[in-house]
């Protein structure tokens, strides 16, 4: 009796050909981007949307064409910190319209146009049951999305990842070699041990780490003009074995500017900002961009 | 997914395929060298499943006489704008319904809701191409 492996095709469900024509959807989309970075950590609230944010603001201030994928669609942020919600999708020639920021940053975040007391949701025919494909539907939701938006020629494209070690590795996997990551950690320990797991889920792919920013790193008092730590220094503490491209002080008014939307080439100069300026151009060296 | 007649050791053909009925897909598959006939009866959560990797699911491909009958193709379109005015008066064209498509599924109902806003408060009873594009540079596309 013949196998499964025996019978030419798929049996004529063209599922598999529904498949590959996804894929190259997506690439023929990406075809112009020269750059793929994602953003991800494993840990939540360490700041991965915040770090994702400013690095695209300050690339885009270095001339780099740059734009955002949120892949958050369950929390996603980039919207309200690039002063983008209430943007419309409007399609256009080529694709999906691509909104960009004040400081010329392009963003696709599902928070443009859902309202924040909304929750996404996709339509079921099975209810009751979203922890089983859920996960899924959000990855095939991204893919159309990559095949969708009219990108143009980038020069990186940045994506910023929900929390989650195995989340992280699923984008890895799923975004392909071509993507290289940066993980963003906080200086403490509980941060770092999740971080340390997502770098040994992505030592299992061939995809590039470039390295780490450590956010929160201490916060710029104002008042006295210097770096205060936020959390207890540890002497036998986690080493993460990757590259640190950065170490990014909290900054109320980095903290605010996400918060309302407000461009960061209105933002005065600050420890944070020369800080996530600098990582910007350690991401440059280790991509050798040219311009 | 593929279905063997084992009899004649041949794998079967898709014949047809039923619209989605609560969330139930049948496809009926015969075998070509016998011409034996079976039903695969998906439950919700099967179809479910194969459409959440983003597989067209329903009959649509079945109208296409010259390709493979495809169970799992065409997706029922919910929201979708139609050249029927909207419950606002809004009427979309046809060209801008088909400039629609190239959102993804998922984003196009919130779309043609913020669409739709905009084109009346700019007056517009018609949303045309020009609109969309109007939009676009409303929205700093």
């Amino acid at each position: 009796m013949k196998s499964y492996h025996d019978i030419v095709g798929d049996g004529g469900s063209n599922i598999l050909e529904q498949v590959t024509d996804q894929k190259d959807r997506i690439a023929k989309a990406l075809s112009k981007v020269k750059h793929r970075v994602a953003v991800g950590s494993g840990k939540g609230g360490v700041g991965k949307s915040t770090v994702t944010r400013a690095l695209a603001a300050a690339l885009a201030a270095r001339g780099f064409k740059v734009a955002i994928v949120d892949a958050d669609f369950n929390g996603p942020t980039q919207a309200r910190m690039t002063g983008l919600r209430g943007a419309v999708p409007v399609p256009g020639i080529d694709g999906l319209a691509l909104p960009k920021s004040r400081d010329g940053v392009g963003v696709f975040s599902v928070g443009a146009f859902l309202p924040e007391s909304e929750a996404l949701d996709f339509a079921s025919v099975s209810t009751g049951e979203s922890h089983t494909w859920r996960a899924t539907k959000e990855f095939a939701a991204l893919g159309e999305v990559l095949a969708s938006v009219a990108w143009g020629k980038l020069d990186i494209l940045l994506f910023d990842l929900p929390p989650g070690a195995e989340r992280t590795l699923q984008f890895a996997e799923y975004l392909g070699t071509e993507t290289s990551f940066v993980l963003v950690t906080i200086p403490s320990e509980v941060s770092r041990g999740v971080v340390a797991r997502s770098v040994a889920a992505l030592a299992n792919t061939d995809n590039s780490l470039l390295g780490y920013v450590e956010n929160m790193s201490g916060y710029f008092c104002a008042d006295c003009g210097e770096i205060k730590p936020l959390f207890p220094e540890t002497k036998d503490g986690i080493v993460l074995d990757l590259t640190c491209l950065g170490r990014v002080p909290f900054d109320p008014a980095l903290a605010f500017a996400c918060d309302r939307g407000v461009a960061f080439l209105d933002l005065p100069e600050t420890a944070a900002t020369r800080a996530l300026s600098a990582i910007a151009g350690r991401l440059v060296e280790s991509l050798e961009i040219d311009r | 997914m593929k279905f063997l007649c084992v009899p004649c050791d041949q794998p079967m053909k898709v014949l047809n395929v039923t619209p989605p009925d609560r969330g139930s897909i049948s496809v009926t598959y015969s075998c070509p060298a016998c011409g034996y006939e079976m039903a695969m009866l998906t439950n919700p959560f099967e179809t479910q499943l194969v459409s959440s990797m983003g597989i067209k699911v329903g009959p649509a491909a079945s109208a296409e006489s010259d390709k493979p009958k495809c169970p799992f193709s065409g997706m029922v379109a919910e929201a979708e704008p139609t050249a029927v005015p909207a419950e606002d008066g809004v009427r979309w064209t046809d060209e801008a319904v088909a400039r629609m498509q190239v959102i993804p599924e998922f984003v196009r109902p919130m779309a043609k809701t913020g669409i739709e806003r905009f084109a009346k408060e700019g007056g517009h009873a018609e949303i045309t191409l020009a609109v969309l594009d109007e939009a676009k540079s409303r929205f700093g596309m």
